[in-house]
């Protein structure tokens, strides 16, 4: 059986199948002519998108449920387009090479560091940020849970921090403190508020789950 | 901030290998890799290739007849949370789980965490060293705390990758293609030492790129784990650690595959540990003798030679743990 | 410490009025607010992601700066290029050494040294040469990339033993080592170790610690014709206001600084930074705004350190513990321009423990690194690491409970303040509970299975050289006829929850609700003057002027009320909005109804911080408790539970205060367990400039099991009682582990952090010692 790669059995790709390409390339003395062959012989697809180096192109991008057409660099990152391009500062910039956290938005659903994608990876995929967790003017319940328990010091790591939690939630939405201490590890909190931010996140699981 | 480069988003593996053909092409997989060499300066890019668009390099498939097939493109995330790789491959769920930090995890790939370039300070740093075409390995007669104590050589690297060992334990093969045709080599052949070469570490041809990772079906009785130690708990590269599929027999080694992570510019694999506990018990005697023969050949510089004791203990950890199964 | 000095302070310290004193009040008893773990004021803006940090401040038509620096260890700028980067697209001006306005001077010293702006003698790999404002950031790196730079590269020394020998290429004229310091001594130690019992020495190494805030280090720098305004990631908004107007030659009050968000600091952000003047340098040059933050990698190199130091410690003792002589000799560096590269690493060897013979000889060396900043605490957790391993040894070859041996010499009076008394101590409590919250006694007896996982209890204490606070310090307190209130302050809230436990001090004496009180704070144009926030002082500095603030305000509505119900203002209370009278609660009246107030509009009340009480010492203290595992096969340690017991005089939020140390704790376990500043000695450069190799503690390095006890000793020195927290919580941590490790493996580590490298390196050198809980000194 064909799984995808969260173990759910996935749909056959068109064209060549998955499958069937993984099986004609790996059966091993495979030669040069057949694998040209397979190459040029694949059918037809779209021409690639592409942006010139240096040129302004536009990407879609759906940021907190609204669509945004944005006009992008290849090399812009997501998190420059975040917050020097839409304003949205809540995600902070703390070392743009993926070592702290403190840009970690949803990317599709999971926690990925905006200043390690570029911001045309993000082209037609949907982001969330902290700002898109508010109902409202209410916080949202990871929020909630972080303000409850001084879940924070400086506050700067802690939109990242919030988002990392998001997402870890949405994988596991009742985490041991162990599960979360594995999955909040990819953000630095300076001010080392972790046994705080441990006990919030198990809060927040609680309030996910309509409790008080 | 970034140089700027161009980018495409090819939609087939022929048009990316096409994309690939020009001079200063870059493969981006999940990109955390490449765009810190990239911020690093530790080479340049004229234009990104993409493989993000292309379906036929994702996907993580148990065949029926047992074998695991992984795309290039695969995340990390989702090799350390698959169900069939967690219960018969358990080293590279082991060895997924413990990469780098959730968030990378859920963008860097398989292909990405086998191709990816070594962390060593100098060969990242602003050091013109052998590994970037120049003279001197800094490492040598510098901060080597890190570094290999097999292996070495022209440069004394070690290699970064979690799954790499693990994958070598569990005896993969590595698909790749490029302008030349399409090859499937032995993972362990996939690897370059500096003495074959010190400014790669694989064996990939301008222009070739991974398409997936295909791994047997595990022998019965056999069970496989992959421990690393680090200086930190989230983040980093192993100091040292160990995969291993041991298949045991009655109470004795039928086979047994062990290889290194972190301690050699390639995943280190331990043939005369293998050799030597084939058809053996695990037994006190056994797990010193393998323990002692893991580090023969050992070459330490000034500041790690801590790694000695490391690899013995790692051995005897995981000996112990399958003489526990 | 003299009170009268901050050590991050340069000049004297302003002097505030002292209180008149009919107006201190009594200390409080039992609070409503006060103490309570409420939650912060500010919560709502710094997890919705509202709070605009500096960083975060966007202006119309905004440039962006990135700055040029030297990639050299030592070198002389012969030439910089600018005229490719000037044509390059987006970029808007270059500024460099010689251009109008340049020359401001920067790093000062002995013998007249002074270095400028874009000095170009560049001492170590991080000095600025240039800088560069463009349309984006992504344009000012390409010309940065762009500008061409010629330098004369020069020999370098990057330790301290290299650049202490007589051959070390030279920083600066007059050589790297500073003339020696005059050694602190009391008493004789030869004369005391000759009466000791037993005598151990040992010598400790300690890392070089980078802060590493999570917020970069920068500004937004705009002008509105003769007036700046410069929006800092700070510690202190008037340092940046006098540190920029003084370099520009600005009046003070054309310079306006804020700063009410800011990503930590931890010491780093104390004083005016180059940006801050490079920054209004380019924005008046090209009569935008212009936002300036250094990258990851230039704070790693720029923005300080804790320097690493070697420290040689000796002990003597009597059999039954009694502490006879203390020596110590520390060597360290402050980098390129900071002299002295020990500050206060020996104060805990002269101030911890009774002990009549001590002599301290400190000893630094310019080198070509970075320059160090204060880091929080600074010296102290070094000086910790090598007393409180020490003494844990000492317990070991004694035969001592360690937590008895520290109960033993614990003072009452501060050694090196004249023998005057500490106004409070609870040292011995903070060991006593600690120990027994923790069931010290019960876990080191514990006898577990053989493993090569080892299990093992450890306890260290300390305390903090300041931590008392005092003048100068101002606050406002107005309120207005609804009963709400306003708080005005100058400090920063450096995430210690400034303006909280502000807000509840008001909400304490005015009967406000916390929703119903704002808090204005760090910004040089509408808020007091406070020093910048560093020392543990905040709290006691502040907290005091906080609360007589907000008692000025209720003695002028006390009064306008009596005046109106014609009752003794002695007679009046406030509480819950009403002023009532104590003989007839039914004489009341509603804070509104106060007619002299409505016609007021707003009753402004200011209080002043008074000076500390003469003849008394105050310093917070704290003992720490840490279990560990070890894995003796691989090296790695792992700290599976923590307790703190702190006085710091009184809690103001316990909530926060056990944030607070935790977050110390965490830092410490940093510093012990894995963070280090590696340069390289052959080209002089620094290996960690980023934070994998600089390896900050993740969620798995700090233990979820972290309990914290306070212990308030009731001080009276100033009104609030409370002492300072965010310094005391570090000091100890590090040695805690260690003597756990000793106690789980006979191992004994002395060199930080203990990283698994390390362990294992130290027992390869233990063996063939038998193994054991024994080997050691």
């Amino acid at each position: 059986m064909s799984h995808d790669e969260q173990g759910k059995p996935a749909a056959t790709a068109t064209g060549v199948s998955r499958r069937g390409f993984i099986t004609s390339v790996g059966s091993g003395a495979i030669g040069v002519a057949a694998a040209g062959a397979l190459v040029k012989g694949a059918p037809p697809s779209p021409p690639p998108d592409t942006l010139k180096a240096g040129d302004l192109s536009a990407v879609t991008i759906t940021v907190n449920g609204r669509r945004h057409q944005v006009l992008v660099e290849a090399r812009w990152s997501l998190l420059y387009v975040l917050r020097d391009r839409l304003g949205l500062t809540g995600t902070k910039i703390g070392c743009e090479r993926g070592e702290c956290g403190a840009c970690t938005v949803l990317i599709d659903g999971k926690a990925r560091y905006a200043c390690m994608t570029l911001a045309v990876e993000a082209d037609g995929h949907e982001v969330t940020t902290v700002e898109g967790l508010m109902q409202g003017e209410e916080l949202g319940p990871v929020q909630q849970a972080f303000a409850e328990d001084d879940a924070f010091q400086c506050g700067y790591c802690t939109p990242g921090q919030v988002m990392a939690a998001e997402g870890l939630l949405r994988e596991n939405p009742s985490p041991t403190i162990e599960d979360v201490r594995h999955g909040m590890a990819g953000n630095i909190c300076r001010c080392g508020a972790y046994a705080h931010i441990f006990t919030a996140v198990v809060k927040a699981a609680d309030l996910k789950r309509g409790g008080r | 901030m970034l140089r700027t480069f161009a980018y495409v988003r090819p939609g087939s593996v022929g048009e990316a290998l096409e994309q690939l053909e020009e001079r200063g092409a870059r493969v981006h997989a999940g990109g955390t890799d490449l765009l810190g060499c990239l911020r690093d300066g530790v080479f340049e890019a004229s234009k990104v290739v993409s493989l993000s668009r292309i379906g036929e390099l994702r996907g993580i498939t148990a065949a029926p007849d047992g074998e695991l097939r992984i795309g290039a493109m695969a995340t990390i995330a989702a090799l350390a949370a698959h169900p069939a790789v967690k219960e018969r491959f358990t080293a590279l769920s082991d060895a997924a789980s413990v990469v780098a930090s959730p968030q990378l995890r859920n963008q860097g790939t398989l292909g990405g965490n086998l191709c990816q370039r070594p962390r060593c300070w100098y060969y990242r740093g602003g050091y013109d060293c052998v590994r970037k075409g120049g003279e001197t390995c800094y490492a040598i007669g510098g901060e080597n705390q890190y570094h290999a104590i097999f292996g070495g050589g022209a440069c004394w690297i070690v290699h970064p990758s979690d799954t790499a060992p693990a994958l070598m334990a569990l005896d993969a093969r590595v698909r790749l293609v490029g302008p030349k045709g399409a090859r499937v080599l032995p993972l362990e052949k996939f690897y370059l030492l500096p003495d074959d070469d010190a400014t790669k570490e694989t064996v990939l041809e301008p222009g070739e790129i991974v398409l997936g990772v295909q791994v047997p079906p595990p022998a019965k009785g056999t069970r496989s784990a992959y421990r690393k130690v680090r200086a930190r708990g989230s983040w980093d590269f192993a100091m040292a650690g160990l995969a291993w599929a041991i298949a045991m027999d009655d109470g004795r080694v039928a086979d047994a595959r062990l290889v290194l992570s972190g301690v050699a510019p390639a995943p280190w694999r331990l043939h005369a540990v293998e050799k030597l506990l084939i058809r053996q018990r695990l037994d006190a005697k056994t797990v010193a003798r393998a323990a002692a023969a893991a580090v023969v050949g050992a070459k330490p510089l000034e500041q790690n030679a801590y790694k000695v004791p490391l690899v013995r203990g790692l051995v005897e950890d995981a000996l112990g743990a399958a003489s526990r199964a | 410490m003299d009170d009268k000095e901050l050590y991050f302070w340069r000049g004297p310290l302003p002097e505030t009025q002292a209180l008149p004193p009919d107006a201190a009040p009594e200390p409080w008893g039992e609070t409503r607010v006060v103490g309570k773990p409420v939650t912060r004021v500010d919560a709502y803006d710094r997890v919705s992601g509202s709070a605009i940090y500096p960083s975060d401040v966007i202006l119309p038509d905004m440039l962006h700066a990135a700055v040029l620096t030297c990639p050299h260890a030592h070198a002389l700028v012969k030439k910089v290029d600018t005229a490719g980067a000037e044509k390059m697209p987006g970029v808007r001006a270059v500024l460099k050494d010689g251009m109008p306005g340049t020359n401001v001077p920067w790093f000062q010293g002995r013998g007249g040294f002074s270095s400028r702006l874009f000095d170009p003698h560049c001492r170590y790999e991080g000095d600025e040469v240039a800088v560069v404002a463009a349309d984006t950031i992504y344009q000012a790196w390409d010309a940065v990339r762009a500008i061409d730079v010629e330098y004369e590269v020069l020999p370098h020394a990057v330790t301290v033993e290299d650049a202490m020998k007589p051959d070390a290429p030279g920083l600066r004229d007059g050589g790297n080592v500073p003339p020696a310091a005059k050694p602190y001594e009391r008493g004789n130690v030869a004369e005391g170790f000759k009466a000791a019992d037993v005598v151990l020495e040992q010598t400790y190494t300690t890392p070089c610690e980078l802060h590493n805030p999570m917020e970069l280090h920068g500004c937004v720098a705009k002008w509105d014709g003769p007036r700046l305004t410069v929006w800092e990631s700070t510690q202190g908004v008037y340092a940046v206001q006098s540190g920029v107007a003084n370099a520009l030659k600005l009046p003070l009050a054309n310079v306006r600084a804020i700063g009410p968000y800011m990503g930590g600091g931890f010491g780093s952000k104390l004083e005016t930074g180059k940006y801050s003047v490079m920054a209004a340098l380019l924005a008046r040059k090209t009569g935008r705004p212009v936002r300036l933050f250094y990258t990851r990698e230039q704070v790693c190199r720029s923005m300080g350190n804790r320097p690493a130091n070697t420290i040689s410690l000796k002990v003597g003792a009597k059999r039954d513990g009694t502490l006879v002589a203390l020596e110590s000799r520390a060597v360290g560096t402050g980098g390129a321009y900071a002299e002295d590269g020990t500050g206060g690493v020996d104060y805990l060897i002269r101030e911890l423990y009774t002990c009549p013979n001590v002599r301290c000889e400190n000893s630094s060396a310019l080198t070509n690194a970075g320059p160090q900043r204060a880091f929080r605490a600074p010296g102290h957790p070094q000086g910790a690491w090598a007393l409180e391993s020490l003494m844990d040894a000492l317990a070991a070859r004694l035969g001592m409970d360690p937590v008895e041996l520290r109960l033993k010499n614990v003072p009452a009076a501060s050694q090196t303040r004249n023998g005057v008394p500490y106004s409070t101590t609870g040292l011995a409590d903070c060991l006593r509970e600690g120990a027994t919250a923790f069931g010290w006694a019960e876990a080191r007896g514990r006898r577990p299975a053989p493993s090569h996982i080892k299990r093992g209890v450890g306890v260290a204490a300390g305390m903090w050289q300041g931590g008392a606070g005092g003048p100068p310090s101002t606050a406002i307190v107005k309120l207005f006829p609804d009963g709400s209130a306003n708080l005005n302050m100058g400090a920063s809230d450096i995430g210690c929850g400034t303006k909280t436990w502000g807000a509840q001090i008001v909400a304490e004496e005015l009967h406000v609700g916390l929703d119903r009180i704002s808090v204005e704070h760090a910004d040089t144009g509408t808020t007091q003057f406070a020093t910048p926030s560093g020392g543990s002082k905040t709290v006691p500095t502040e907290s005091p002027a906080i609360r007589s603030a907000a008692l000025d305000v209720k003695r002028q509505l006390l009064s306008m009320a009596a005046e109106q119900l014609k009752v003794p203002a002695a007679d009046l209370d406030l509480r819950g909005g009403e002023i009532v009278s104590k003989a007839d609660p039914a004489k009341k009246l509603g804070v509104g109804q106060v007619q002299a107030f409505g016609r007021r509009g707003v009753l402004v009340g200011v209080g002043y911080r008074g000076p500390n009480p003469q003849g008394k010492a105050t310093n917070p203290f704290g003992a720490q408790f840490a279990e560990v595992e070890v894995d003796t096969k691989t090296g790695e340690i792992r700290v599976l539970r923590f307790l703190s017991a702190h006085d710091s005089g009184r809690v103001l939020n316990e909530k926060m205060f056990r944030n607070q140390v935790n977050g110390g704790v965490t830092m410490g376990i940093g510093f012990g367990l894995t963070e280090e500043r590696v340069m390289d000695r052959q080209l002089g450069k620094l290996l960690t400039a980023n934070l994998h190799d600089y390896k900050m503690p993740t969620a798995l390095d700090a233990p979820a099991d972290k309990t914290v006890i306070a212990i308030d000793p009731h001080d009276t020195f100033c009104n609030t009682g409370a002492k300072g927290l965010g310094e005391p919580a570090t000091i100890p941590t590090a040695p805690a582990i260690a003597n756990a490790v000793f106690h789980a493996t006979g191992l004994r580590v002395t060199d930080a952090p203990m990283s698994p490298a390390r362990v294992l390196r130290a027992m390869a050198a233990l063996k063939p010692a038998p193994a054991g809980r024994k080997g050691e000194e």
